[in-house]
């Protein structure tokens, strides 16, 4: 890299060889989206001189990154796009009723922390009624072919005061825990399995001081604000925190780690390399045989690995697959890094129903066809750390999808 | 990570030795900085009439069981005490992972993919700082008439006759080159297939 950059994202360094322009999936079924080159370098360099050059059709970006992947020039395109939206085409949205879809969408733990309790059911079960779809298309405009994740009906942090805390001053060593959203709202089993391989592993659990919604989906309906100020929250957690802070989300991850800093002008140099997921963290350590995990000696799965997004941007699906390849009676095939086109909450919503469909259908066919070739004899289930991927991989192929580290659990010896 | 050989590059060059290691067999891993113009496309601008789609040719490696890392480069190397040996890479994403492998292929082109990096000083090979033959007068990179082949075309990583990396003027055994980033006249693309092959061929005798 040039050592005289002056802006910020590396946009000097674009060459408009639109190699980005290429591999973008929005661009490939939505003419009305101008791609990455256009939406990234070539506009900002227009919106510097005036913002008013600032054009809403970024607001199809999925923020997927693969134009960042493809660049061969280090340029932070989606970085640049996400930051160009906040500054230029955020608006206070609440106003309107597709506001405050956007609003109820991205208020993860406001929502998640009101829903997933005793009224869990209740809203599960109105949710799924084709009569609250109807409503909810016809109101808020979120597609009626989506179905909500359900909530579950006690958070992962409760669970672990009552039935875990106590079991983890066992151990001499401790990792921290940045559960995030879906693992304490909709699905606390996830956190279940990711205790149940740190202590296998030798470590003890502990939960941060404080935890926030990482503010990715704050960030890409256009509530930066608030994002930032619950990223310094968990900034905050992580500098208190010692040792590595662990976590089971690809989103999450790459959004405290990348986006932090990038988008959001949050500083985490002190603690970035500290953030990381469980398999980035354990699989040197079972290399090194510090660490060692007893595997069921009968155990059948036949595990479809899908690279989630800021997975594949981050680069660190390797170690997972590793991993899974340790497990006896594991087969693992590993499909080709294709966006699910769910983006988060971007599919969620009607006006983007189609495209997300049209994006995901190379992933979902060739899903589909991993899971011809398994036949029937053992399970199947497609792998992944990102949850809106398993929702949308679910909704789409009927196909179940497991975070790894679900799978890891599983195959453990008790 | 261990592998048999590290493919460092995914462009015209890198797959061709990789794809040559593979079918013979190896466990090859190849790092792809951002994607190749040559694994772009083979049809027309227009993506939507394309004959193949972009990283056609990291996914049939990737199909023949070589790790892809897409979007990730290496960035350092560690050299045995007397220099005659690559001990292990590490890459951006992988951070301190080792990447350890018996071979290693230099393949990342010359000063539009940064295989060779120019500045007012003179020019550098990054990954291992191999010796790199240019033209030390800035005035004689280039020649005047633009339709003749320029000079600074002909810069790149010095090898020995069979092949071996040159670095401080020592030979690395287990580090070969292919592509644009060597030394000599520029090449077509059937040179760049051609040195893929021969750079894989060197390294199967190692392996």
């Amino acid at each position: 890299m040039q050592e005289k950059n002056i802006s910020t994202a590396n946009l000097e360094q674009c060459l408009k060889c639109n190699l980005c322009t290429l591999v973008c999936p929005m661009l490939a079924v939505n003419e009305q989206y101008p791609g990455p080159k256009k939406a990234g370098p070539d506009g900002e360099r227009y919106r510097i001189k005036d913002p008013e050059y600032y054009d809403y059709a970024l607001k199809y970006c999925l923020n997927c990154k693969r134009c960042e992947v493809a660049c061969p020039s280090g340029v932070k395109i989606g970085d640049m796009i996400q930051a160009a939206r906040i500054k230029y085409g955020s608006q206070s949205k609440v106003r309107s009723l597709h506001g405050l879809r956007d609003w109820t969408l991205a208020s993860t733990d406001f929502v998640g922390g009101m829903t997933a309790s005793a009224i869990a059911p209740i809203a599960n079960g109105i949710l799924k009624t084709g009569m609250a779809k109807a409503v909810l298309h016809g109101t808020l405009g979120v597609d009626k072919h989506r179905t909500f994740p359900a909530y579950s009906s006690g958070k992962f942090e409760t669970w672990f005061r009552k039935e875990a805390q106590a079991g983890q001053s066992a151990f001499e060593k401790k990792v921290n825990f940045y559960h995030g959203c879906y693992a304490n709202y909709n699905y606390p089993q996830l956190g279940k399995d990711f205790v149940k391989v740190v202590n296998a592993a030798g470590y003890g659990v502990q939960l941060l001081e404080r935890e926030k919604c990482c503010g990715i989906a704050l960030m890409s309906n256009g509530f930066a604000a608030k994002a930032i100020r619950q990223g310094k929250i968990n900034l905050e957690s992580f500098r208190k925190a010692e040792g590595p802070v662990l976590t089971v989300s690809s989103s999450c991850t790459h959004m405290m780690r990348e986006e932090y800093p990038e988008v959001l002008g949050l500083p985490n140099e002190d603690v970035k390399d500290r953030i990381m997921l469980l398999t980035r963290w354990l699989y040197p350590r079972l290399q090194s045989g510090e660490i060692k995990l007893n595997f069921r000696q009968d155990f059948h799965m036949k595990v479809a690995y899908h690279t989630a997004c800021h997975m594949q941007r981050m680069g660190w699906q390797q170690f997972t697959i590793e991993i899974l390849r340790m497990i006896p009676g594991l087969e693992l095939t590993v499909l080709e890094p294709n966006c699910c086109g769910i983006s988060g909450t971007f599919g969620f919503k009607k006006e983007n129903y189609e495209y997300s469909q049209k994006i995901g259908e190379t992933l979902f066919s060739e899903i589909r066809e991993a899971k011809a070739r398994a036949g029937d004899s053992e399970p199947f289930a497609v792998a992944t750390e990102c949850e809106t991927c398993k929702w949308q991989i679910e909704m789409s192929t009927g196909i179940p999808v497991m975070n790894p580290v679900s799978i890891i659990a599983q195959a453990l010896a008790e | 990570m261990k592998y048999d050989a590290i493919v460092i590059g995914g462009g015209l060059a890198g797959c061709t030795a990789a794809g040559i290691l593979a079918d013979a067999g190896r466990k090859v891993a190849v790092f792809s900085e951002g994607l190749s113009l040559h694994d772009a496309s083979e049809g027309p601008a227009s993506h939507k009439e394309q004959a193949r789609p972009p990283y056609a040719a990291l996914s049939a490696l990737a199909a023949k069981g070589v790790t892809v890392f897409r979007g990730d480069s290496i960035i350092r190397a560690e050299m045995s005490e007397d220099g005659s040996q690559v001990t292990r890479v590490f890459s951006r994403n992988l951070g301190d992972e080792p990447l350890e492998a018996a071979a290693y292929v230099l393949a990342t082109g010359k000063f539009f993919s940064r295989g060779i990096i120019s500045n007012m000083e003179g020019m550098y090979e990054p990954v291992f700082d191999a010796d790199v033959e240019f033209e030390t007068d800035h005035s004689k990179w280039f020649d005047p008439d633009f339709f003749a082949t320029q000079p600074y075309e002909k810069f790149g990583v010095k090898t020995d006759s069979e092949g071996h990396v040159l670095k401080g003027g020592i030979s690395v055994a287990n580090l070969f080159a292919a592509g644009q980033v060597l030394a000599g006249e520029p090449m077509s693309d059937s040179d760049i297939e051609k040195s893929g092959r021969t750079a894989a061929t060197e390294v199967l005798k190692k392996l």
